[in-house]
């Protein structure tokens, strides 16, 4: 009990935390990785039938790759902020400091993660669209771009918290 | 700028002129033919006419088109031209174009000889494939030398067959030993997958030796050789497979002595395009023993050449403005910095012809939206310049030349955008200078950076959809005020705007000290006069109780408007997303330090960094201000459902006929 308390005690400090939460923030490219692949087997199955629909395709391919964009940038602004990076060491935060960080993260961590798997759902059904109509590929941009409206707000959210917090 | 007023023509002509005049109005390219098919229905029509015959003279040139596109294809395949990044249409003038086809009887000589050429080669094509499976099956047995004229004698048999590789050869050989009397069988070869067994047996024992077989899963094939030993059958395929080698190079030699024929070989498939297209477009023309009828729609600003046209030829025509019943084909005519985003509401969806055209209308904050999302000056400049080199490179049409003249514009408020935040590259000249010549020089920035002051940019992003929602109200009005409905203008748009405008002087006027005092209590009861105009307007379409449920009920929609504007703060995230990327590869650039190896991690860091980090904001920005357009700004007013207009013009694919001005 005692060693579970002392690590417990040494881990739960305010760098940890806001640490976590910069890795929390990261792992909305879980949810990109898995949009992005579930529209590119839907991509390889249309450019198998026509390859010429190859550029078509990786455009809508792409649209769910941004989560995983906006958690490294939660990511980054994070290790900016308590000086991992760019600046000379990292600051010494309090418990709330480190928590107040984590939970900024959360907004970018889970929406975006989730989201992009939704999101990479309708870009699939948007290549099967191409598949059959190629001029339509601005519908097919526009389903997708509904999805990611909400990574955006959640990117937002996540945004003002990071920098309402004073260090 | 806006939907094009078209004029409905309707022409009776003299069969004799039928032909020629198809060949004018395709080279004038401004009359889109209708379908007769409901004329033919009506039996006052149909006693009289019937339709023309386009099939037989339309599936002749078709098939000529066949074979020039197979020839074509072929040249494409071996010929060693490199294909252009983008198919373009070269100019030519008429005369020219002409002269090229003079020699027609040579031009179709050769297409015989690429279509000849064409067949061979599928032939050889199709006995390489046949020789290389019976080389396939031949190699496991390259050791085996019985001769198959001694597979079968008076008294002797020898079957080749397999087994899978998982069962043990040995006890295969053991087992069938047991089971018969006089076997002589061998292993020849295994594989991964199978061992290859000759069974040497006597003919009377044949029903034994085929029950032991079955049970030890033997499977019998036949070698594709009718004499001689395998080693010999073998040489002979290899010997087939190297002529066919050599008749394959000689064909494609064949084909690419030919290759100089291919630019006649385009200009003569354009031509059959056009005959082609001035047979079948014979399908839409009733006609009688000695006449012909025909209608369509064409452009009123084409009026008057197509007047002359039509009064060089013996026939009567009529023009007439459309009725509220028909519909139009739909042409958009905007100025020349509106006309690129035309492709913009193309790929959303054609107005409706008695609608309106929002192309002029959107252009402007398209650009600034899709700005404010890549807002980076450096980025913007890459975007002129690509765009402006795929121009001058390129000749360019249609919705092509449309989208690069718009992302030309793009990149021009993208560097706008780029410039007020002081972002080039991101950070990257802070970046630099402060690493490599450890003294810190600053990209200018005329407004403000966003990520030091993001609530600033995001009311403004909020400012900005306000006023592009109220235009699109504003448009929604006006056309009902061009329709003969001004009430209507009045209690969906009118007392809307009232309630929007009041709430905002109500809550937002005092901040703004340039407004007079009573600013608030003026918009107060302006948003109360526009809210009782609502509750008493909204329902009146509605039928009993909902006539007044319906008002109340419609106030809800400002939650709608609400989440319209909240909508825009993309604008602020997308930027933002622009703007820390590029620093975050600005920043693994720089950890290297002031070092060689820190210059080369920099350029690594910003030629792989930086290109990722442009196109895929570059797409988002794209994707992100077409949302804008076709959600929050098209769903307040926007009646798709036009059809694009496509005349009856030269629709040729290589060149792009230039008529010489008279």
């Amino acid at each position: 009990m005692d060693v579970l308390t002392t690590a417990a005690e040494s881990l739960l400090t305010g760098n940890f935390m806001a640490l976590l939460g910069a890795a929390v923030a990261a792992l909305a490219g879980i949810g990109s990785a898995i949009g992005v692949g579930i529209a590119g087997e839907a991509a390889a199955g249309v450019t198998a039938e026509d390859p010429s629909k190859f550029g078509q395709a990786l455009l809508l391919q792409a649209l769910p790759g941004t989560q995983g964009i906006y958690g490294l940038l939660i990511a980054f602004l994070i290790m900016n902020k308590v000086g991992l990076i760019g600046g000379s060491g990292m600051l010494e935060l309090t418990l709330l400091q480190g928590a107040l960080i984590f939970t900024s993260a959360l907004p970018i961590g889970i929406t975006g993660t989730l989201s992009a798997v939704a999101q990479g759902k309708t870009a699939a059904a948007g290549i099967m669209m191409i598949g059959k109509r190629p001029e339509e590929i601005a519908k097919g941009m526009v389903y997708a771009a509904m999805v990611e409206t909400y990574a955006v707000l959640a990117l937002l959210a996540s945004f003002l918290m990071l920098n309402g917090i004073t260090l | 700028m806006a939907i094009a007023k078209m004029k409905k023509l309707t022409l009776i002509g003299l069969s004799r002129e039928k032909e020629a005049l198809i060949k004018e109005l395709m080279r004038l390219g401004v009359v889109q033919i209708s379908e007769q098919d409901a004329r033919l229905s009506d039996e006052r029509w149909s006693e009289v006419v019937k339709k023309d015959d386009a099939e037989t003279a339309s599936a002749k040139w078709e098939t000529e088109l066949e074979r020039v596109d197979n020839a074509l294809k072929l040249i494409d395949r071996f010929g060693d031209s490199k294909k252009p990044l983008i198919s373009e249409r070269k100019a030519i003038q008429t005369q020219e174009f002409e002269d090229a086809l003079g020699k027609e009887y040579e031009i179709r000589r050769d297409v015989l000889k690429l279509t000849r050429l064409s067949r061979k080669l599928a032939h050889a094509l199709l006995a390489e494939n046949r020789a290389n499976i019976a080389r396939m099956s031949l190699l496991p047995w390259k050791e085996y030398d019985i001769p198959a004229e001694q597979f079968a004698t008076k008294a002797t048999r020898v079957w080749q067959g397999v087994v899978p590789a998982g069962n043990d050869s040995a006890d295969f050989l053991r087992i069938l030993a047991e089971k018969t009397q006089y076997t002589d069988a061998e292993v020849v070869y295994t594989d991964s997958e199978q061992h290859y067994i000759s069974i040497l047996f006597l003919a009377e024992e044949l029903d034994t030796v085929q029950a032991a077989l079955r049970d030890l899963g033997f499977n019998r094939i036949a070698l594709p050789m009718a004499e001689g030993a395998v080693g010999e059958a073998l040489a002979e395929v290899e010997q087939e497979l190297a002529d066919i080698d050599a008749q394959k190079e000689e064909l494609i030699g064949k084909i690419r002595e030919l290759k100089d024929c291919e630019p006649t070989l385009k200009l003569y498939h354009d031509e059959l395009v056009m005959r082609r297209d001035c047979a079948a477009i014979r399908d839409k023309f009733l006609v009688t023993d000695s006449t012909f009828y025909v209608d369509g729609w064409f452009p009123r600003i084409a009026e008057d050449k197509l007047k002359a046209l039509l009064s060089r030829h013996t026939c009567h025509f009529e023009t007439a403005d459309p009725q509220q019943d028909e519909q139009p084909p739909v042409l958009l005519l905007n100025g020349k910095l509106a006309e690129p985003f035309e492709a913009v509401t193309k790929l959303y969806s054609f107005p409706d012809y008695w609608g309106i055209d929002a192309t002029a209308f959107f252009a402007l904050p398209y650009a600034l939206f899709f700005g404010m999302m890549l807002s980076d000056a450096a980025y913007g400049l890459l975007l002129m310049g690509i765009t402006y080199f795929v121009k001058k490179k390129f000749t360019l049409e249609g919705m092509m030349k449309q989208l690069i003249d718009m992302f030309f514009f793009c990149g021009v408020f993208t560097l706008f955008w780029g410039l007020m935040f002081g972002s080039f590259f991101g950070d990257l000249i802070t970046v630099v200078s402060s690493t490599f010549f450890g003294r810190t020089v600053n990209f200018p920035t005329l407004w403000f950076n966003p990520v030091e002051e993001p609530m600033t940019l995001l009311i403004f992003s909020y400012a900005l959809g306000l006023l592009h929602i109220l235009l699109a109200m504003g448009l929604g009005g006006y056309m009902s005020i061009r329709d003969g409905q001004p009430l209507d203008a009045l209690f969906d748009v009118g007392f809307w705007y009232m309630l929007i405008i009041g709430l905002l002087l109500f809550m937002g006027a005092g901040m703004v000290p340039a407004l007079p005092a009573g600013a608030p209590l003026f918009g107060k009861w302006m948003a109360i006069a526009g809210t009782l105009g609502i509750i008493c307007t909204a329902g009146r379409h509605n039928k009993g109780i909902t006539r007044i449920t319906g008002g109340f009920t419609s106030l809800y929609d400002i939650t709608g408007y609400l989440s319209d504007v909240l909508s825009y703060s993309r604008l602020l995230a997308l930027g933002l997303a622009t703007g820390v990327i590029s620093s975050v590869f600005n920043t693994l650039g720089a950890l290297g330090g002031p070092t060689l190896t820190g210059v080369i991690l920099m350029i690594i860091a910003f030629s792989i960094g930086h290109p990722y980090n442009f196109a895929i904001n570059a797409l988002g920005s794209f994707v992100h201000s077409c949302r804008l357009q076709y959600v929050e700004f098209f769903g307040k007013f926007y009646q798709s459902g036009g059809v694009g207009f496509a005349p009856f013009c030269e629709n040729t694919k290589y060149f792009k006929i230039i008529k010489e001005e008279q």
